[in-house]
């Protein structure tokens, strides 16, 4: 293909992507995805197609393995489009094999969308070699989904009481655990419980023991930190439904629009990955802040280019 | 002891053979009921009926997910008038009728009592099975339709129904037959069907819907089914093991003192993982030898057998195939001297030892899972479903390294030709398209005829019981006797009970590919990667209802072990289902199983679906039980690989698959 008809063939991508087509929406995460340099080009293009269109909001389910992220994600996107949001992505991370680098990506199986929402849109992605719960291409998927869809839903590899990378997209990050789960406990001992906008006990039909992880959840969140706003605390159940309109009322009146703000740290942390610590050294010589270096350059990928 | 058989008055006699049974139904009702009636007159014992996936699934024939799978593994039934049809010249009161259904079980039981109750025949002299093991189909066979709460609900509710009203009828049948099927080992076989019969029991029990002696009348109705596998002595080891830990289990944690009531009964159906499409002729040894393993210990025999036919995994089978089957269990009981002697291996050291191994292994496989809350936490865990993915794993790396060999696949594969595939059909069974028509046909007269008024009460009535926790078995029946369809009575407890979907067991399992072809497969992966960007992407799936996971899952774990991102979209999905999700993980391949025949009807909606919404450039493959005469009409709808038994070497499934995805 020549360039020409190459960067045609984009533009009728994008032009299909702003109706709400799914292969080239589709088509488009994958280079927000592809680790090849050139394709930092291909992604500044992109986004400054998308521009006039607002940043919708990104908001991160994380919580450890078996508390029901998947079936929750599913149930939350419905009653979100339900709600009046007009169109919902949801990115659900699992780990890759750190033998083989293959992943087995499962979190579709537990989500149901009508096949042709046109509302809806479900993309499943790899972690990469790295921990922390996302992957390293979450934030750069974040960046495009952001701009095609209202609300962009992140759900994380099961996390234990390891770092919560989410919160360094996320507009709002929700901290899901199920009832007897000790999670809590496990977070709160690892200093973690500040992190969290919200927290989420899920498998609701279990009842009485639902409601007491949640009120224990709330009475432990009051002492940790005594004075400060409240943080909700909300028992769903994506079996009966209950709880999960309250999620979604709660999350579509949280914050957005700030994904820009955090483009510094991830342009630092591809600086160390690419250069290491040399290469952050010779940052701080450039630009007084990482945030100016990138106004000169044009933002992230242009600041990729560039360094 | 003596070496003869002596009757109570201390002559000697011979023992009356276990039931001959044929699993079989496909079609229409009427089609079936002729295949009942010739069984019976060549000497046929009992029924053994198979329904179609979407009675299974509970369906009627004419949902936008039945058509392509109506009549294809077994019989439609939508209603009490195609029941009528099935049965008809059959007499019920002294008939043994085996039924494998799960899902809808309660609902096919109450059409059997309904037609009884047309028919003037008594309730209590109906005598059979039900199948009705739905923790079998969330490990492996796939039809269940509501969470494991509400179907054991169900499954406890017939218990309770007919202890007392159809006192010879099993209401269900604790199944390894399927675990076996999966991989599961002896062992694994054994310990997983102990630990599903303990949580049904006690399910039974603190319900505290019966008393002490009707509960031990259910312990005494509770019957298994089971696997036989080629190892033959291992698997009458297996037996002897299973009937004494069940004693066990029933004495020490049950009480109960009835030897009657203690019995260990069990139903078999031998091995079909193991037959091979490779000269298919020698799977009619195999039948014969997997037969010896529940036959020769008179201890541990079997009450009723079907076996397959040899070519089973070519296709369904022909009358004739049928028939060959079941002379051989003919041969065995009546030409040979097998029923004339007690106890054949009684005093065996080596068969005493090998199964107390087998009888230790199980327990502690049994308090393993009792120990994690039971089974029903064990599922929700993916204890189990993972443990069998991992056994067919290995399982499929030993025959692929030839460490375990399989006679004509991996070791003297050459052969001449087979007479048996000559003939004009190639030793396969042709399906009567009509019968969808047929099915429908029938459908619409029972809505024309029926009073609408009554099928309204009778699906109030049985949502209100749903709701309330009465018990469902007579309103069902009502449900039967007003004409309400299989559609209706599943879609009202769907509503209810909500729909459910089980852990997959590809999660953190891993598989051995072998050294040459994983090294191989590794670097071309790893080009793909820096040509590309990216790891090459697959989506697996499977379409249609039929929930034989096996496949699906070990390709997708084999495809991640050799460095792909595999997305795992499930089982029982519709054709849209698939293509959606293949266009939004931008797939490189799709990979879809089908194992119930009805590859042609789904590979063509697929093909469809995805060209309908921009996604026809994404190359298909599809795996499965297809005949070579399907071969060039698949590849004409556009599949680029087909995958059959024949290709088990699972590295080399997997460079054919790169193959096609570097050939965009």
């Amino acid at each position: 293909m020549s360039e020409a008809s190459a960067t045609e063939a984009m533009a009728a991508t994008i032009a299909a992507a702003r109706r709400g087509d799914k292969r080239a929406i589709a088509r488009l995460v994958t280079v927000f995805e592809d680790a090849r340099a050139p394709a930092t080009i291909a992604r500044a293009a992109v986004l400054a197609a998308l521009v006039d269109r607002p940043l919708g909001r990104v908001v991160g389910l994380t919580g450890a393995p078996g508390v029901g992220k998947s079936t929750l994600v599913g149930a939350l996107a419905n009653a979100l489009v339900d709600g009046g949001e007009p169109r919902v992505a949801v990115v659900a991370v699992d780990p890759s094999s750190p033998i083989t680098g293959g992943a087995l990506l499962g979190d579709r199986t537990r989500v149901r969308f009508g096949a042709d929402d046109e509302r809806l849109y479900f993309r499943s992605q790899a972690s990469g070699a790295v921990t922390g719960g996302v992957a390293r291409v979450t934030h750069q998927v974040c960046r495009l989904l952001a701009r095609l869809f209202s609300t962009v839903i992140v759900e994380t590899v099961g996390v234990g009481q390891g770092e919560i990378e989410i919160v360094r997209i996320a507009d709002s990050t929700w901290l899901v655990v199920q009832p007897h789960g000790g999670d809590a406990i496990q977070f709160m001992k690892a200093g973690l419980m500040e992190v969290p906008d919200g927290f989420v006990v899920s498998k609701g039909d279990l009842g009485a023991a639902a409601g007491a992880t949640a009120g224990a959840l709330s009475a432990s969140l009051r002492l940790a930190a005594p004075g400060a706003p409240a943080r909700p605390v909300v028992v769903t159940s994506a079996f009966s439904g209950a709880g999960i309109g309250e999620l979604a009322a709660a999350i579509a009146a949280g914050p957005r629009g700030h994904l820009g703000e955090k483009e510094p740290y991830f342009f630092e942390r591809w600086v160390l990955d690419e250069y290491g610590r040399a290469g952050l050294r010779r940052l701080a010589t450039l630009a007084p802040t990482t945030a100016a270096y990138l106004a000169h350059h044009g933002g992230l990928d242009g600041a990729q280019a560039a360094f | 002891m003596s070496h003869q058989l002596l009757d109570k008055s201390g002559e000697p006699t011979r023992d009356e053979p276990w039931i001959f049974r044929t699993y079989a139904g496909h079609s229409s009702p009427k089609t079936s009921n002729a295949l009942y009636r010739a069984g019976l007159e060549r000497g046929q014992t009992g029924l053994s009926i198979a329904f179609d996936l979407p009675t299974q699934c509970g369906y009627s024939s004419d949902a936008a997910i039945a058509r392509p799978e109506v009549g294809k593994v077994g019989v439609p039934i939508n209603s009490l008038d195609d029941f009528h049809v099935l049965f008809d010249g059959i007499p019920l009161d002294r008939m043994n009728t085996s039924m494998t259904i799960n899902g809808t079980a309660m609902w096919l039981l109450a059409l059997y009592v309904a037609l009884a109750r047309e028919r003037g025949v008594p309730e209590a002299a109906l005598r059979g099975t039900t199948q009705n093991d739905i923790v079998k189909e969330y490990l492996a066979r796939g039809t269940y339709i509501f969470p494991p709460e509400h179907s054991l609900r169900l499954i406890a509710e017939t218990y309770e129904y007919c202890v007392d009203k159809l006192p010879e009828w099993n209401p269900s049948n604790i199944c390894s037959y399927h675990l076996q099927e999966a991989g599961a080992s002896p062992v694994q076989e054994v310990g997983f069907a102990l630990a599903n019969a303990v949580g049904l029991l006690d399910l039974v029990k603190a319900r505290g819907r019966i008393d002490g002696d009707a509960f031990g009348r259910c312990v005494g109705r509770l019957s298994f089914f089971v696997n036989s596998g080629i190892r033959f002595v291992e698997e009458m080891c297996k037996m002897r093991g299973f009937a004494e830990l069940w004693d066990e289990v029933v004495s020490q944690r049950y009480g109960i003192t009835d030897p009657k009531q203690r019995r260990f009964r069990y139903g078999v159906q031998v091995n079909s993982l193991g037959l091979t499409e490779a000269q298919p002729e020698n799977n009619a040894w195999r039948i014969l030898l997997e037969t010896l393993g529940v036959t020769l210990s008179r201890k541990a025999r079997c009450r009723a057998l079907q076996l397959p036919a040899w070519n089973e995994a070519l296709s369904l089978p022909r009358p004739w195939d049928q028939q060959w089957a079941l002379r051989l269990q003919q041969v065995l009981a009546y030409e040979t001297d097998l029923l004339e002697y007690p106890d054949l291996f009684d005093g065996s050291p080596v068969i005493a030892s090998k199964t107390a191994a087998i009888v230790e292994g199980a327990r502690a496989e049994l308090e393993r899972i009792l120990a994690m809350g039971g089974v029903r936490a064990a599922i929700d865990a993916g204890y189990m479903k993972s443990a069998l993915v991992r056994s067919m794993a290995g399982r499929i790396a030993r025959i692929g390294a030839g460490e375990q060999i399989v006679v004509g696949v991996n070791r003297w594969t050459e052969a001449l030709p087979s007479p048996l595939t000559a003939g004009g059909d190639g030793g396969m069974f042709q399906l009567d398209a009509a019968a969808v028509g047929d099915a429908i046909a029938a459908l619409d007269a029972t809505r024309a005829a029926r009073s609408s008024a009554r099928v309204a009460a009778a699906l109030a009535a049985l949502e209100a019981a749903a709701v309330s926790g009465a018990n469902l078995m007579e309103p069902s029946i009502e449900c039967a006797l007003a004409r309400v369809t299989t559609g209706e009575w599943a879609d009202t407890l769907r509503k209810i009970f909500g729909e459910y979907r089980a852990q997959t067991g590809v999660d953190g399992q891993s598989l051995d590919l072998g050294a040459e072809h994983a090294g191989r497969l590794r670097a071309r992966v790893e080009a793909f990667v820096a040509a590309r960007g990216r790891r090459p992407r697959l989506v697996v799936g499977k379409p249609g209802l039929d929930g034989h996971s096996n496949g699906a899952e070990v390709i997708a774990v084999a495809a991640r072990h050799a460095g792909f991102d595999v997305v795992y979209a499930g089982i029982r999905l519709s054709s849209e289902d698939i293509a959606v999700s293949a266009i939004e993980e931008d797939a490189d391949l799709i990979g879809v199983s089908i194992l119930s025949g009805s590859h042609l009807e789904l590979l063509g909606q697929l093909m469809t679906a995805l060209r309908a919404r921009g996604g026809g450039d994404i190359p298909v493959v599809v795996g499965g039980i297809v005949p070579k005469a399907d071969l060039a009409t698949l590849l004409a709808l556009g599949v680029r690989q087909v995958f059959t038994p024949s290709d088990y070497q699972l590295g080399e499934v997997i460079e054919r698959m790169l193959d096609v995805i570097e050939a965009r």
